[in-house]
């Protein structure tokens, strides 16, 4: 049972959902359960970093491999990877593509329902309360944050009077090439 | 559109007191008696010396000489500084589909705006500026600028433009090619700088600084007589950090004056229950990316992502960024665009041409069938109504840099005379939108607003109703020890009027303020009340759910007020 953090190295400019589909095919036979995305601002550009909790074996080598940069195992080191790692034990920040209970949230589920059968801790509305039997429909696509320690999901009002995630799957690209 | 004005007055008055402000002389808290104290002492003359080469707002002295003065009732000339043609590769239209679409929605004066880019800099720029000359020979009565969206290293986009000269067109070649975010972060091995890690990555940004100084120093050199920048769509992805806007603006006032106060793409939150795409307004749906300015995170109390009111976030926020540059005492103006790339319910649909290797989509193809798209023509919505003493060119532009700016969305107003001066000693004749008086401490401020409501139907085919409009006002605190400031906890909503349902023309209003005792600004908007959150500001868009004709606002440009 360990935490990762990792520095992969990602193909281009693309929407983050592609990315997190590649950042996950690297943890194909890596039995982790909980997997996030976080910015690293140390450095003048910003750099996606990523930690996981990996409950079994993993072979950090293979993975490093996979994801195209270091993984490191959980420290108390300075580096970005490091960094990545403490952020994902602690809940600090971070966008979280996989988590406990993810697949069971494909459709359209209450919101005490959401918290009661996967990691997530609150379902947060943006300008709205919400209320346990509230309708949040996932769309197939959750990435919670972390925050403070916590793992929140945040939901904002969508067409049908349910709540949909604030983070959609496939977002607007601004074209123009760039 | 230019408006001709009639004078047939509603009369509402209204005289109010400020108590308990950070205007009360009465107010002995350490913070204000120091914020006094301050501006008592520096105030803009500490400005000054940051002001630069912005010849309408450079103060070498105190009293301040008045900017922008009141002049009765001037003319407004609504146009649009961001709209594409079949030279994007995102986009469809002939340079003269969109001036003929602009001229007949009631526009004087239009942008070209394609995407900078290494394709656009090497193919597109030859052939659309034959294209803008013809379009503006067979449209005499639009003023159609070249100008390019500029992808800001390290940030969004923006517009930059300049009035038709004869090194206009190798200026912005030349721009394009030192500065443009795509240039510069496209490898070499593509033809590109390969300088950059993105295009809003943040080692880019002193190329965006770099940029803005290279076009001011063209206007300085004489090879243009102006040169603008306005920032599009800037909170849509949360790339445009505060310190970036204040970068911008330093390092060439006279270039950098402004951003879209509300973007384009308005059609994109219309539901598909009604035939539309079911987006988001202004196609903002985004979250935080790793570029993105860590300060803009969606809450449990707001997303910076989305649209309020169909305006960015960065404005629609009363205290919120957007007021954290207007606190400063410093310009900075708001717009409203189209971003017309392919238009709601229009047939045609993108040429077949590779804008890789050519710069152009070709002409776009006319399938007969309206089509499902987010945006509208130039001037059916989303109007940026400028004050100028002529339509010409430079004027217009000149109206622009100063501030006389009011962002208009489906015709909520006609027009707007706003005067505010000393009744006291100090500036009694006043100044309007984007200006800037002066009365002396302890005397009265006079707000003397006059909205010529909408005589006719909008292009949604109604006649828009304006419900209120709101006065907001904070004091000016001066320059931001904090670049990455973001909010203005001064800044308030002073005073709303409302609008008699009966109400035809112009409607008038009046405020005063009592007693000045600090310099602040003051802003104006107004809505058709259509959707209010409890405490009268602006909702949060729905994603496919925001029709755009039935919740209307405009944002007018603020006007400073200095103590003497």
């Amino acid at each position: 049972m360990t935490w990762l953090g990792a520095v992969p190295a990602l193909a281009g400019e693309h929407g983050a959902a592609h990315v997190d589909a590649l950042l996950l095919a690297a943890f194909d036979g890596v039995p982790a359960d909980f997997v996030c995305t976080h910015v690293d601002r140390s450095g003048p550009v910003a750099v996606t970093t990523l930690s996981a909790h990996v409950p079994g074996e993993v072979d950090v080598d293979r993975l490093a491999e996979a994801l195209g940069g270091p993984v490191v195992v959980l420290d108390d080191s300075g580096t970005p990877a490091a960094r990545a790692a403490r952020a994902g034990r602690d809940r600090a920040d971070g966008r979280c593509v996989r988590f406990p209970g993810q697949s069971a949230l494909t459709g359209t589920h209450p919101a005490a329902e959401v918290v009661a059968v996967s990691a997530i801790d609150r379902v947060v509305g943006i300008g709205v309360e919400v209320a346990p039997t509230d309708p949040v429909r996932t769309l197939g696509f959750l990435r919670p944050v972390c925050r403070d320690g916590e793992l929140l999901l945040l939901v904002e009002p969508a067409v049908g009077g349910v709540l949909r995630p604030a983070e959609a799957e496939s977002p607007h690209e601004c074209c123009g090439g760039h | 559109m230019s408006h001709d004005h009639h004078h047939d007055h509603t009369h509402e008055h209204h005289h109010e007191e400020v108590e308990g402000s950070w205007r009360d002389a009465q107010d002995d808290r350490p913070l204000s008696v120091a914020r006094r104290r301050f501006l008592a002492g520096l105030g803009a003359a500490g400005v000054a010396t940051t002001l630069g080469a912005a010849p309408a707002h450079a103060h070498d002295d105190r009293p301040a000489t008045p900017v922008n003065p009141w002049g009765g009732r001037g003319c407004w000339f609504a146009g649009d500084h961001h709209i594409h043609t079949k030279y994007s590769n995102d986009a469809q239209y002939e340079v003269t589909q969109q001036v003929a679409k602009a001229r007949e929605h009631g526009l004087d004066w239009v942008v070209i705006t394609d995407h900078g880019g290494v394709a656009h800099q090497k193919f597109s720029i030859d052939q659309v500026a034959p294209d803008i000359e013809r379009a503006r020979k067979s449209h005499r009565d639009v003023l159609v600028y070249q100008g390019l969206e500029w992808n800001i290293p390290g940030a969004e986009h923006a517009t930059v433009f300049l009035p038709p000269g004869r090194s206009t067109v190798d200026i912005l070649r030349a721009f394009e090619a030192a500065y443009d975010g795509g240039v510069l972060s496209t490898p070499v091995a593509n033809g590109g700088k390969g300088l950059i890690t993105r295009s809003t990555s943040a080692d880019g940004e002193p190329y965006a600084l770099a940029a803005l100084r290279y076009l001011e120093s063209q206007v300085l050199a004489g090879r243009t007589e102006i040169a603008l920048m306005f920032a599009n769509h800037p909170a849509r992805r949360g790339v445009d950090s505060p310190h970036e806007f204040r970068g911008w603006r330093d390092a060439a006032p006279g270039v950098a004056v402004g951003m879209e106060g509300a973007p384009g793409h308005q059609a994109g939150g219309i539901p598909a229950a009604n035939g539309g795409r079911g987006a988001a307004r202004g196609l903002y749906d985004a979250s935080p990316n790793q570029d993105s300015f860590p300060g803009y995170a969606p809450t449990a109390t707001e997303n910076p992502y989305r649209t309020y009111g169909g305006f960015d976030w960065m404005t629609a926020k009363v205290g919120g960024l957007w007021d954290s540059l207007l606190a400063e005492g410093r310009p900075w103006w708001v717009t409203a665009t189209s971003d017309s790339h392919r238009v709601h319910l229009d047939t045609h649909k993108q040429g077949t041409g590779d804008h890789n290797t050519t710069g152009s989509r070709g002409a776009p193809i006319d399938t007969g069938v309206p089509q499902v798209e987010s945006d509208y023509w130039p001037g059916f919505y989303s109007s940026t109504l400028v004050g100028a003493d002529s339509k010409s060119y430079v004027d217009v532009m000149r109206g622009m840099q100063g501030g006389k700016v009011v962002a208009v969305h489906g015709r909520i107003i006609d027009g707007l005379n706003l005067r505010v001066r000393s009744l006291g000693e100090g500036d009694n004749r006043g100044v309007t939108i984007g200006g800037r008086t002066f009365v002396r401490r302890g005397h009265d401020v006079e707000v003397v607003i006059e909205v010529d409501l909408a005589r006719g139907a909008n292009f949604a085919g109604v006649v828009p109703r304006l419900a209120k409009v709101d006065l907001v006002a904070g004091p000016i605190t001066g320059p931001a020890t904090d670049r990455d400031a973001l909010s203005a906890p001064g800044t308030t909503v002073v005073k709303s009027f409302e609008v008699a349902r009966t109400a035809r023309g112009t409607v008038r209003f009046t405020h005063t303020f009592r007693r000045v005792e600090g310099a602040f600004y003051l802003r104006l908007r107004g809505s058709d009340g259509n959707r209010l959150t409890s405490d009268g500001h602006p909702v949060m868009d729905v994603i496919g759910d925001a029709d755009p004709w039935a919740d209307l606002w405009f944002y007018a440009n603020p006007v400073f007020v200095d103590v003497i």
